[in-house]
């Protein structure tokens, strides 16, 4: 990464370790349900996969929305049907990580939460859920414009702007293992 | 034995010590690989759970096939690209670690699994494209899809965490 971001990140993390965030996180690691997944070697690996799946599920069906919103796949069915299709999807999707995902944190609490890009992964991931909430709002309010014609290029920028959104929660969940600490 | 050599030689190309040495370019193809990875088994799934008659179930069979294969197998070359990227650079170690091993042998299941539906019962597919109940096969097909593709995932997470563990004798 550019060395004036690696220098921004080593100072968010210098600054996160003089917060209260950083005893919490190493009293966390002490605990017994901390240690069982840490001494478990299946269990963070697993933890992992079911983590992986969720998002297999949750942004393959926002993928699926969002180019039958864009007109390019999925044509045998109107937008209205492929969001009753996918929706429910995307929020099993978005429960496996937020649960997955805690249980990563309690197994491994030092590497997460004191880690400069967590922090941006978990502002991402709560404007995720904003994006969705919002979306399943206009598509309910949209339900029978949309039966027949297609939506507005609001939507169809909105629906570029969540691929976007998963793809840099995606990259700073890789990057977390890479942060300068 | 040659054969080591040979990792070894394409582990020290200027290509696989590019990537080893880059501070950008591992975490780079990796970040790829888990976007082209999660779509190609989200889009399988799509297929999978229509012949399992979990979802989709009114839809044909066909629609629901075109709908995805061309995603998954865009994602399936990313993913295929971004993993051999990742393995050039640290050949010799893939080599020695049997969960790299589990991880390709569970995805030539998959492949043949898919090979065995695609060539014999998927070629009978306008007898019951329409309907929600296809022949035990099939199911078996999405059954075992999920299956194997799983098993890839998890191995591929335990080589993350066993690169360093095998070493080359």
């Amino acid at each position: 990464m550019p060395s004036f971001l690696a220098d921004l990140l080593f100072a968010f993390v210098e600054w996160i370790r003089t917060t209260w965030m950083n005893d919490f996180a190493i009293w966390l690691s002490n605990t017994r349900f901390s240690l069982f997944f840490s001494e478990h070697w299946y269990m963070i690996p697993s933890l992992q996969t079911i983590h992986l799946l969720s998002i297999s599920a949750g942004f393959v069906s926002v993928l699926m929305v969002s180019f039958r919103i864009l007109g390019l796949s999925g044509k045998s069915l109107t937008v209205n049907q492929t969001v009753e299709r996918y929706l429910p999807w995307i929020w099993r999707g978005l429960c496996g990580l937020v649960v997955s995902g805690l249980f990563l944190v309690i197994s491994e609490p030092i590497r997460d939460l004191v880690n400069p890009i967590f922090w941006p992964k978990m502002v991402g991931v709560l404007v995720v859920f904003a994006a969705s909430l919002w979306f399943a709002r206009t598509a309910r309010a949209n339900a029978g414009n949309w039966q027949a014609g297609e939506p507005s290029a609001g939507v169809r920028a909105a629906s570029v702007g969540i691929i976007l959104l998963w793809l840099f929660v995606i990259l700073c969940g890789r990057w977390i293992a890479y942060a300068p600490v | 034995m040659i054969i080591e050599t040979l990792w070894q030689q394409i582990e020290g190309s200027s290509l696989g010590t590019y990537i080893a040495e880059s501070e950008w370019a591992f975490p780079t193809f990796e970040t790829l690989h888990v976007i082209a990875i999660t779509t190609v088994l989200g889009t399988i799934a799509i297929m999978d759970l229509r012949l399992l008659g979990v979802a989709s179930a009114n839809r044909p069979v066909t629609d629901v096939s075109d709908d995805t294969i061309k995603f998954t197998w865009a994602a399936f070359v990313l993913a295929l690209i971004t993993g051999l990227l990742l393995w050039v650079s640290k050949a010799t170690s893939y080599m020695v670690n049997p969960w790299f091993y589990a991880k390709m042998i569970f995805m030539a299941a998959a492949g043949a699994n898919m090979m065995v539906f695609n060539l014999l019962t998927y070629k009978g597919v306008a007898a019951w494209n329409n309907s929600s109940e296809v022949p035990l096969a099939a199911k078996l097909a999405g059954g075992l899809s999920l299956f194997f593709w799983l098993l890839v995932l998890f191995c591929g997470r335990e080589i993350g965490f066993t690169l360093g563990v095998y070493q080359a004798s």
